[in-house]
């Protein structure tokens, strides 16, 4: 009997191997070349389309997809993939399940992580391109010289949210021109006793910003094309010199004292009441500054300025609200339909759609609604000669922000938070085949 | 010859009634760990389509990388501390439950609700009374008539004991419920006969009732430790892993690099969280067995 049982014992392992063939089930399946574009109201009916959106964003598609489905009689349904969004829709991916459209960050590093030539649709010829305000036309959304996300709003921007209140009250009536004046103008805030900057290290997310602004002339330079090939590294000077300048900072106690345990919605609080007088941070700060105040508030209290080393230059870092991304389902209907409705959201939609979401428009023949708050035409017209941050020029985004927060928790030095993001991009860059890792 | 009652077992109860439950043991079980002995070799990720061999490279880059072994470390802190806690919450509320009147009923009710609570849902309302201006702090506060910011989450020396703390108020009604069955099976006769002998309250637990619940001790500390190993929800919720990286458990680790799509070393991570858990199953099983000879 003990030998027969293993000989079913054995029988099962076997068969477990001979499941475990080696392939993975998020191959796409594979069509290039030329793909023809549908009229936006060319019927659809019977047609289901599926977008997978963020918890943040699930609700920016209402009023286009409202239009659309009166317009072609497809349907269109919103998935809410919860957060974080990123992971769940990679994994996903990766087990071979797939949206028609998803919201997704239409950077290098983030098309990459969903295998952009395999699972996605190019959209090269798409006919709402020259729409587009030309400077934001080829911003982001390519890789490896293919586009293939559709910008739908204008791309966060790192910068500086400030307490107009505050500035007025101790006579500042100028923004600073340079990080130097800009640091100063901290060093004479605190000496009247005003805390001059607040950071959230209990949340962690926005620590990254402060060193990713001083990067904003290197990437100008190319920063991140050499890190991208291996020949600079977090832990040469550039960077690290960041971290470690942005660490003086805290240790000079230019930061809210509770900074460690400080979090993102402290942060709004604390500038909206004057608290503190200046926030890095990006766009989806201000939404958050929304949920506490209305816009005419927000335009007499908050104001946004970008800076750089050498001037006022903002970093673009686009997030999963600002694009969409078509797969390849291997469904050739559902996937021209899934073009239509991108061509309609960007074309006769895009009106609606951008009074619907109170956001600046991204083109030319198309006006931004009289209600948009005046912190975020700020960062909008800053786009034009901003430089692309991390996230957008480099083939791998590292915890950056983990390992900053660690150091602001006293857990790591600035070498070993350099140290320990270079060892994951490499990691991420060596799984990406990256030549040079 | 078998014996006959025996044969008459195997006509009863043929081999290939084992089939059902052999086929979900295999498929749910049996197969999952192969496949993460297998990946964990492989260079599988989200970034291409193709999965290659890669002989023990992840294990190298992760063991000269500092951060596993971090992992692993907290890992172990963590299962120990809350296998502690757990125990001595679960054994406390036993002894002090032990009576079976209406109110130790309705008490022990109410101290197990916490173990078929979601464990998400349990982190997430530690973490907003442990906040700094949270209802811990407003309850010291009033109490001491001053105004109380401690960061219960903020510190990274003690915030892996108030997460192990709370993991164990979530499972101590499971460990009560254990230890109050071991109190119950304890012989009234030798209970009594120490009594006569004069022996008192303390020196009974000590001397007779503790040492005859080593099998429950056994199952109690066993399941805590080696459970916590796996834990995840309940640290996840509360500090992320933060600060500083202090309460980051291999799971969290696990799931931030799977997240970042590097699906092979995360498959390698959870290979090693699986043989350090059997390394470990081993001896603690056998040494607190060893506990049970006395009886």
């Amino acid at each position: 009997m003990k030998n027969r049982f293993r000989t079913a014992l054995a029988l099962a392992a076997a068969g477990a191997l001979a499941l475990t063939g080696c392939s993975d089930p998020g191959t796409g399946t594979e069509s290039n070349g030329p793909v023809d574009w549908p009229a936006q109201d060319a019927d659809l009916a019977g047609t289901t389309l599926t977008i997978w959106a963020a918890q943040n964003s699930n609700t920016v598609p209402e009023s286009v997809i409202a239009g659309f489905e009166e317009l072609t009689g497809a349907e269109v349904e919103v998935v809410t993939i919860p957060d974080p969004y990123e992971q769940g829709v990679q994994t996903k991916v990766a087990t071979g399940d797939k949206p028609d459209l998803a919201f997704w960050q239409p950077t290098a590093s983030q098309l990459t992580a969903l295998n952009a030539s395999q699972n996605l649709q190019p959209l090269d010829d798409a006919p709402w391109l020259d729409a587009y305000r030309p400077e934001l036309r080829d911003i982001t959304g390519t890789l490896d010289g293919t586009r293939y996300a559709a910008l739908i709003t204008t791309p966060a921007v790192q910068g500086v949210y400030y307490n107009k209140e505050v500035f007025a009250e101790h006579g500042i009536t100028e923004t600073p021109t340079d990080w130097d004046s800009f640091i100063q103008l901290a060093r004479d805030l605190k000496a009247e006793g005003v805390t001059p900057f607040h950071e959230m290290a209990a949340d962690r997310w926005g620590t990254q910003w402060w060193v990713q602004v001083q990067l904003a002339d290197a990437a100008a330079d190319g920063l991140w094309d050499r890190v991208n090939a291996n020949e600079e590294q977090f832990t040469d000077e550039t960077v690290q010199g960041a971290i470690e300048t942005y660490q003086g900072l805290i240790e000079e106690g230019l930061f809210n004292e509770d900074i460690k345990t400080a979090t993102f919605e402290d942060q709004g609080a604390a500038l909206l009441a004057g608290d503190a007088a200046m926030v890095m941070q990006v766009n989806s700060f201000f939404g958050q500054l929304q949920s506490l105040a209305d816009t005419a508030e927000l335009d007499q209290k908050i104001g946004f300025f970008p800076i750089s080393p050498s001037g006022n230059v903002g970093t673009f870092i686009p997030d999963q609200s600002n694009a969409l991304v078509a797969f390849k389902t291997g469904d050739a209907d559902r996937e021209a339909a899934a073009r239509q409705l991108l061509s309609y959201w960007l074309g006769d939609g895009y009106e609606d759609f951008v009074a619907a979401q109170s956001t600046v428009s991204l083109q030319t023949g198309v006006e931004t609604p009289a209600d948009v708050p005046q912190a975020l035409l700020a960062v909008s017209d800053s786009l034009a000669d901003s430089v692309g941050s991390m996230q957008a020029l480099a083939i791998a985004n590292p915890d950056l922000y983990i390992y900053l927060a660690d150091m602001i928790q006293g857990t790591k030095t600035p070498a070993e938070v350099a140290e320990a993001t270079q060892a994951q991009f490499e990691e991420l860059a060596k799984a990406q085949g990256a030549e040079g890792f | 010859m078998l014996p006959k009652g025996t044969a008459r077992r195997r006509s009863d109860h043929p081999l290939w009634f084992l089939i059902p439950a052999l086929v979900i043991l295999v498929v749910f079980f049996f197969v999952p760990t192969v496949f993460n002995f297998v990946y964990a070799f492989t260079d599988w990720s989200s970034f291409k389509s193709a999965i290659n061999f890669a002989g023990v490279d992840n294990f190298t880059s992760l063991f000269s990388n500092g951060t596993l072994l971090n992992s692993l470390k907290v890992t172990l802190v963590y299962a120990v501390l809350v296998a502690f806690f757990q125990n001595a919450f679960g054994l406390g509320l036993a002894l002090l439950l032990e009576r079976d009147t209406m109110v130790n009923r309705a008490v022990r009710v109410a101290f197990f609700i916490p173990v078929i609570m979601s464990a998400l849902a349990v982190g997430y309302i530690f973490q907003a009374l442990l906040k700094p201006d949270g209802a811990l702090n407003g309850i010291l506060g009033a109490v001491f008539g001053t105004s109380v910011s401690i960061p219960w989450l903020g510190s990274t020396t003690w915030t892996i004991v108030v997460v192990a703390v709370v993991h164990a108020w979530k499972w101590m009604g499971l460990s009560m419920l254990i230890y109050l069955a071991g109190l119950k099976t304890i012989n009234e006769d030798v209970l009594e006969a120490a009594r006569l002998d004069g022996a008192n309250r303390w020196t009974m637990f000590r001397a007779i009732r503790f040492p005859l619940l080593a099998p429950a001790v056994t199952f109690n500390v066993a399941t805590a430790l080696l459970g916590s190993m796996n834990g995840f929800d309940i640290v996840q919720a509360t500090t992320e892993g933060g600060p500083g990286g202090t309460t980051e458990l291999l799971n969290i680790f696990i799931f931030r690099t799977f997240g970042q799509g590097l699906f092979a070393q995360a498959t390698t991570m959870s290979l090693v969280l699986f043989l350090t858990v059997t390394i470990l199953a081993f001896p603690v099983i056998r040494f607190l067995r060893k506990r049970e000879d006395v009886l």
